[in-house]
């Protein structure tokens, strides 16, 4: 998490209009679900991963790794909908027997399943699109530009700001109950990871107060007000965004088919 | 007589957990110096800060702006909170966003300011403060140092007529401690009244107009440096320790190589022109 973080601020499209990142990312989603096309999730999860990794400078090793995680659960949720079960012999092209129970594989779940699968894929990609390129902040921004409400928006601020001073904190209990030996043993362990927790609650309220009274100090009054900081849209982007948006669609309405 | 900016009068403050935090306590600012609060930890500086910025309200006695005593109605207290501003001692303390940008704008609008207005306020801010080049990089991944600039760039921007800076070289190194002291001068070269507290003698010594010193929330002594820090009895009674130029100086009266009629030295460089 803290990697992909680290990679949101320091990638080659981080200049970028932040409206221009979400509205690719969530269009191409739109799409990509949408059309019942191998073809578009194929294009996709091919045009998405080759920006990242050559336009954008994200290493190929971590972004293979970062498409590791999903995959797993893509794959058990795919082949649960590839196998179905009956009393009679349905038209399997694959089948075995078990206590009166036929299981098999249909052509049309196997479609179904592949594309499912192929859909869910390119949406990851999509949104790792996202979540690599653009920083947490810019996410905000946008969404308090989509009028979100502002409690959530404020609550939002903090929180990711919060997230990184308290694991400053947790990082440096740990070092010091490690240098006391505080991890020498199961049970030691998971009797400093409690010392740990428990501690960290109580330092985030301490830092909770610290904050309000810093946030008075400035004049605050029931509501953060910030100011976004400029962005210019660029004609170029908006139109590669134009252009290939245009593409998947009509590659979705012409190149479809079925896989099998 | 110089005009008087800041004034407590008599204050009393315990908190709810019954310390007495200040006990009966008066002092005066003058428009325009350098103030330096000297004094143990949980001496009162901090409590008399956040009353300095009505964050805290006397039990007792009075907080006079531009002698006019503080009422504590919403509107006087924007206009205290406008003209004085505390830099906390921990910036993460103080810091809620991980947007520099952001961060530095919530002051300026919070008094009202138009988003042109404070664009220029931040961007002024981030100039003097030298943190222009890292404003598109996000908090968590700065240095101590730079936070410490941030947090100072987010009271500037508000402009204030005092600054209060709670300990603002604790946990730097010398290099960045120096660079700090700088911005501080700097800032009060322009006319803003500084008040500063702090652990280093030498530091109050060599950079005060006039220190106070705080002990179990009272002063106990006050004056120019020179007096404070020749007072020995004083420095006994409030545990402190003679700046080492002052210590220096005083051998080599005492040793005969400077007459007692030489004035104190108050620089490293001045004590050298001596020997």
């Amino acid at each position: 998490m803290i990697d992909i973080d680290q990679y949101a601020y320091n990638n080659n499209f981080s200049s970028f209009h932040p409206l221009e990142k979400s509205f690719f990312a969530l269009f191409t989603i739109l799409i990509t679900l949408t059309a019942n096309s191998f073809m578009t999730s194929i294009i996709v999860i091919a045009v998405i991963s080759l920006m990242l990794i050559t336009a954008a400078g994200i290493p190929f090793k971590f972004y293979l790794k970062l498409l590791f995680i999903p995959l797993s659960f893509l794959i058990i949720a795919s082949i649960t909908a590839v196998v179905s079960f009956s009393r009679e012999l349905n038209n399997y092209f694959f089948y075995f027997e078990l206590g009166g129970w036929f299981f098999g594989l249909e052509s049309k779940s196997l479609n179904t399943a592949v594309l499912l699968f192929l859909k869910s894929f390119a949406s990851i990609c999509c949104l790792y699109f996202l979540t690599l390129t653009t920083p947490v902040l810019e996410i905000i921004s946008v969404l308090r530009k989509f009028k979100l409400p502002e409690i959530v928006i404020e609550l939002m601020m903090l929180i990711y700001r919060f997230i990184f001073v308290l694991l400053d904190t947790a990082d440096l209990i740990r070092t010091s109950q490690l240098s006391r030996l505080g991890y020498s043993s199961i049970k030691k362990s998971f009797f400093s990871i409690a010392k740990l927790i428990s501690n960290l609650f109580i330092r985030a309220y301490y830092r909770a107060q610290g904050l309000l009274t810093a946030l008075v100090a400035r004049g605050y009054d029931g509501k953060i007000r910030v100011l976004e900081r400029k962005y210019s849209f660029s004609y170029k982007n908006i139109m590669i965004i134009i252009l290939f948006e245009t593409f998947l669609i009509i590659i979705s309405i012409f190149g479809g088919g079925n896989f099998v | 007589m110089s005009k008087k900016v800041l004034e407590a009068e008599n204050v009393v403050f315990n908190y709810p957990d019954g310390t007495n935090a200040l006990d009966g306590l008066s002092l005066s600012i003058e428009k325009g110096k350098k103030i330096a609060i000297l004094g143990a930890n949980g001496a009162g500086k901090s409590t008399l800060f956040l009353h300095f910025n009505g964050i805290l309200k006397p039990k007792k006695g009075n907080i006079k702006f531009r002698g006019k005593k503080v009422s504590y109605k919403k509107k006087e207290l924007k206009n205290l909170r406008k003209n004085i501003g505390i830099v906390f001692q921990d910036p993460d303390m103080q810091l809620f966003s991980s947007s520099v940008f952001q961060e530095i704008s919530f002051g300026p609008l919070n008094l009202g300011l138009s988003e042109t207005k404070t664009r220029e306020r931040v961007d002024e801010a981030m100039q003097i403060m030298e943190i222009t080049n890292i404003k598109d990089k996000p908090t968590h991944l700065l240095s101590y140092g730079q936070k410490k600039r941030i947090s100072i760039a987010d009271i500037l921007a508000m402009k204030p007529e005092v600054i209060i800076f709670d300990e603002p070289t604790v946990w730097l190194d010398p290099k960045h401690s120096k660079e700090i002291l700088g911005f501080i001068n700097q800032i009060n070269k322009k006319g803003t009244t500084v008040i500063l507290s702090t652990h280093d003698v030498d530091l109050a010594y060599q950079w005060a107009d006039y220190i106070y010193i705080f002990s179990d929330g009272k002063i106990i002594g006050e004056g120019n440096s020179e007096k404070i820090f020749r007072d020995n009895k004083l420095l006994k009674e409030s545990d402190l320790i003679k700046p080492w130029i002052i210590e220096v100086y005083e051998k080599l009266i005492q040793n005969g190589k400077i007459s007692s009629t030489v004035s104190v030295p108050k620089s490293k460089s001045e004590l050298f022109e001596l020997i």
